[in-house]
């Protein structure tokens, strides 16, 4: 029998969308301080919980960016399935935006041990901005009253794959399109966090990257597969999220079916600094490694 | 010697007022030379009666719509607070009284002059960025009564500084701080409570260090130096959507009348619900102003510093796109000073950008296991986890 799971706390301000004419109440942090400590999604390997000091936060948006099979999915995916058994114990609901949903992967990442976890997965599909919004307002209804499906877990952890799938269409580059854009950013980016306050989910997003030709500064460039790449959708988006996890490949020798080196970097989180950790793909999983002793 | 002092306030329903001051010592005047004011619609019964008019020919001046009104008709019992002197309180004590301008029953305006007001600021505390290079440029640290704003790109540490702050602004008076509490309101989500621990621990670590005796006093009614209690005297209000934050900060009004140890107001970030689709732009600057009208007049009345960070954005002009802070120019005035957080290399500069008294400089800064701290001298940045 499973420990019964820590209730999570709950919500401060009454859970419906619409906000309450009662005045806003401050809360104690030293009161919010245990459970955000336990509540924390683990990413079921133990070098990568160090890297992320216990795990992704709850009531707070994570992206993980990073360039083309560098592992984004699968991180995503053995999220989805570690939840159920966590402490956090949790159904997910999986929003992808990059046809099709990888069905075979997850089934082949499902432990054999415990068949019904496919259940505790939720996926639904979104093509457009407009889309993402109404599936999350529809999220929204669910998870506010989530007594319609008793057998399932409450749903804790929404991931997101490939935000930047969403806007690659529609959009040009002028300067009108792009504000607007944006103005969608900040809406997505709202949506959840609401969300994540309001029911206490972790909330992961994955990001694609971009070629930088410029000098840029600081923390959004990092060196990818022998190119300089930075995550997509620019400064904006970047606003929007609390927590970067790039992910970069190094090519060892001549990289030409040769090990890549993984790493996956904290690029800004306010609660971490900023460090990496080397990762592999196995079958099984995405799990992280000691480096080598040289 | 006639003193006259001559004022007619009209706070009409359109909030504007007009104030005409007249103060003189001479003779008198024909009743024609005195300035007088456009006739207004209102009844010579709500306007505020003069105060002392002492010359005889003020009561030839009686015309309806002057503003000089004659001294016979006793003044409405609620305009009493406008008279400067009373009915004969003697002429040399109006003059006296005028010309001292201290607030009260003599002075309506509240008006206080330059020398108090200097030695005021001299004797005001500043509360410590944690970064010595940080609070050198910003002249001893974050003012009180005043409005910083802090801009930066998304990583540069904004969050940082504003926990930072708001965990020093506790630090007791007897070790150089100001032993008060800390107003956050997130917009954002980034307030990390494991983070603000961590940081209310290096604070305390870095306390014991400067003042290695304090442990052995006896804490007579001190606060006790634990994280815990840092932590217990931040009032932390989380908000999803601009109508929220428009009602914490209406609200704030009342809850810092009930809460007058409030020492810091920060917000975290006050730009972020009001870049999402406006359909009406007008709206969002009126709603804007208002705020920062708002949060400026807090910060003078409580006496307390309100810190706005805010976030960076791409602005298009002259066919090239740059960096500028957000909600676009006319925002930029509702702040008394402003510091921009850059990147330059792998280092963390600080710019003072706006300030009325401090020239433009800048400094760099690190973001540590303990907190914002000054760049130590190697430059591998070891954090402790």
């Amino acid at each position: 029998m499973r420990p019964p799971a820590p209730k999570p706390p709950p919500p401060p301000a009454s859970s419906s969308s619409s906000y309450s004419r009662r005045e806003p109440r401050p809360e104690n942090p030293l009161l919010l301080l245990p459970s955000c400590r336990a509540a924390k999604l683990s990413l079921g390997c133990p070098l990568l919980d160090r890297l992320l000091s216990g795990g992704l936060p709850a009531a707070s948006v994570t992206e993980i960016a990073g360039e083309s099979a560098t592992g984004k999915t699968q991180l995503c995916l053995q999220l989805a399935l570690l939840a159920p058994q966590s402490p956090l114990s949790a159904s997910s609901l999986f929003l992808h935006s990059d046809l099709p949903f990888p069905l075979h992967r997850l089934r082949r990442l499902a432990p054999k041990s415990c068949p019904n976890i496919l259940d505790h997965v939720l996926v639904a599909a979104a093509h457009s901005p407009a889309e993402l919004l109404s599936l999350l307002a529809r999220a929204q209804r669910l998870l506010s009253d989530p007594g319609r499906s008793p057998h399932r877990l409450p749903i804790r952890l929404i991931l997101l794959d490939s935000i930047a799938s969403l806007f690659r269409a529609d959009f040009d580059a002028s300067p009108a399109d792009l504000r607007r854009r944006s103005a969608l950013f900040f809406k997505i980016s709202a949506k959840l966090k609401e969300l994540a306050y309001r029911h206490q989910c972790v909330v992961v997003v994955t990001n694609q990257v971009v070629d930088v030709v410029e000098r840029d500064a600081g923390n959004t460039v990092a060196w990818s597969s022998g190119r300089r790449v930075s995550p997509a959708l620019g400064i904006a988006w970047a606003n929007c999220v609390n927590t970067r996890l790039f992910l970069t490949r190094e090519l060892d020798g001549d990289g030409a079916g040769g090990s890549a080196r993984r790493r996956m970097r904290v690029a800004f989180a306010p609660h971490l600094p900023e460090q990496s950790c080397e990762f592999v793909i196995r079958r099984d999983g995405v799990f992280g490694i000691e480096p080598p002793q040289r | 010697m006639v003193v006259m002092v001559l004022f007619a306030i009209s706070a009409g329903p359109t909030g504007s007022s007009d104030l005409i001051f007249l103060l003189r010592t001479a003779p008198a005047l024909p009743p024609r030379l005195l300035i007088r004011r456009p006739v207004s619609r209102r009844s010579s019964a709500d306007r505020p009666r003069p105060a002392s008019h002492r010359s005889s020919s003020a009561g030839s001046a009686r015309s309806s719509g002057s503003c000089c009104s004659s001294s016979s008709a006793p003044p409405p019992p609620r305009r009493r607070r406008f008279l400067a002197g009373g009915s004969d309180a003697g002429r040399a004590v109006a003059t006296r009284r005028v010309l001292d301008m201290g607030a009260g029953e003599n002075n309506p305006l509240g008006a206080q002059n330059a020398w108090d007001m200097l030695s005021e600021e001299q004797s005001q505390k500043h509360i410590t960025t944690g970064s010595g290079d940080l609070n050198g440029i910003l002249g001893g640290g974050i003012h009180c009564k005043e409005v910083t704003e802090i801009g930066g790109v998304p990583g540069v540490g904004k969050t940082q500084l504003g926990i930072q702050l708001a965990i020093n602004v506790q630090i007791p008076v007897e070790y150089g701080g100001l032993g008060g509490k800390a107003v956050y309101i997130d917009t954002e989500g980034s307030f990390m409570v494991e983070r603000v621990y961590q940081i209310a621990e290096g604070c305390i670590s870095d306390i014991l260090e400067h003042f290695p005796h304090s442990h052995e006093k006896s804490s007579s009614g001190n606060k006790q130096l634990q994280p815990e209690h840092f932590l217990a005297d931040i009032y932390y209000f989380r908000i999803c959507s601009y109508a929220e934050q428009i009602a914490a900060i209406n609200y704030l009004e009342k809850f810092l009348g009930e809460h007058k140890d409030v020492r810091i107001v920060i917000i975290d970030s006050v730009t972020f619900h009001f870049r999402q689709d406006f359909d009406d732009l007008a709206l969002r600057t009126r709603v804007l102003s208002e705020l920062s009208l708002k949060l400026m007049k807090i910060a003078k009345a409580y006496n307390l510093a309100v810190v706005l960070l805010n976030q960076v954005t791409t602005k298009f002009t002259e066919g090239s796109f740059q960096l500028t802070l957000a909600l676009g120019d006319s925002w930029s005035h509702s702040c008394t000073n402003r510091v921009i957080l850059y990147w330059n290399g792998t280092e963390r500069y600080a710019y003072l950008d706006k300030s009325p008294s401090l020239p433009v400089a800048s400094a760099p800064y690190a973001v540590t296991g303990k907190g914002v701290r000054d760049v130590s001298s190697n430059h591998k940045r070891v954090r402790v986890t």
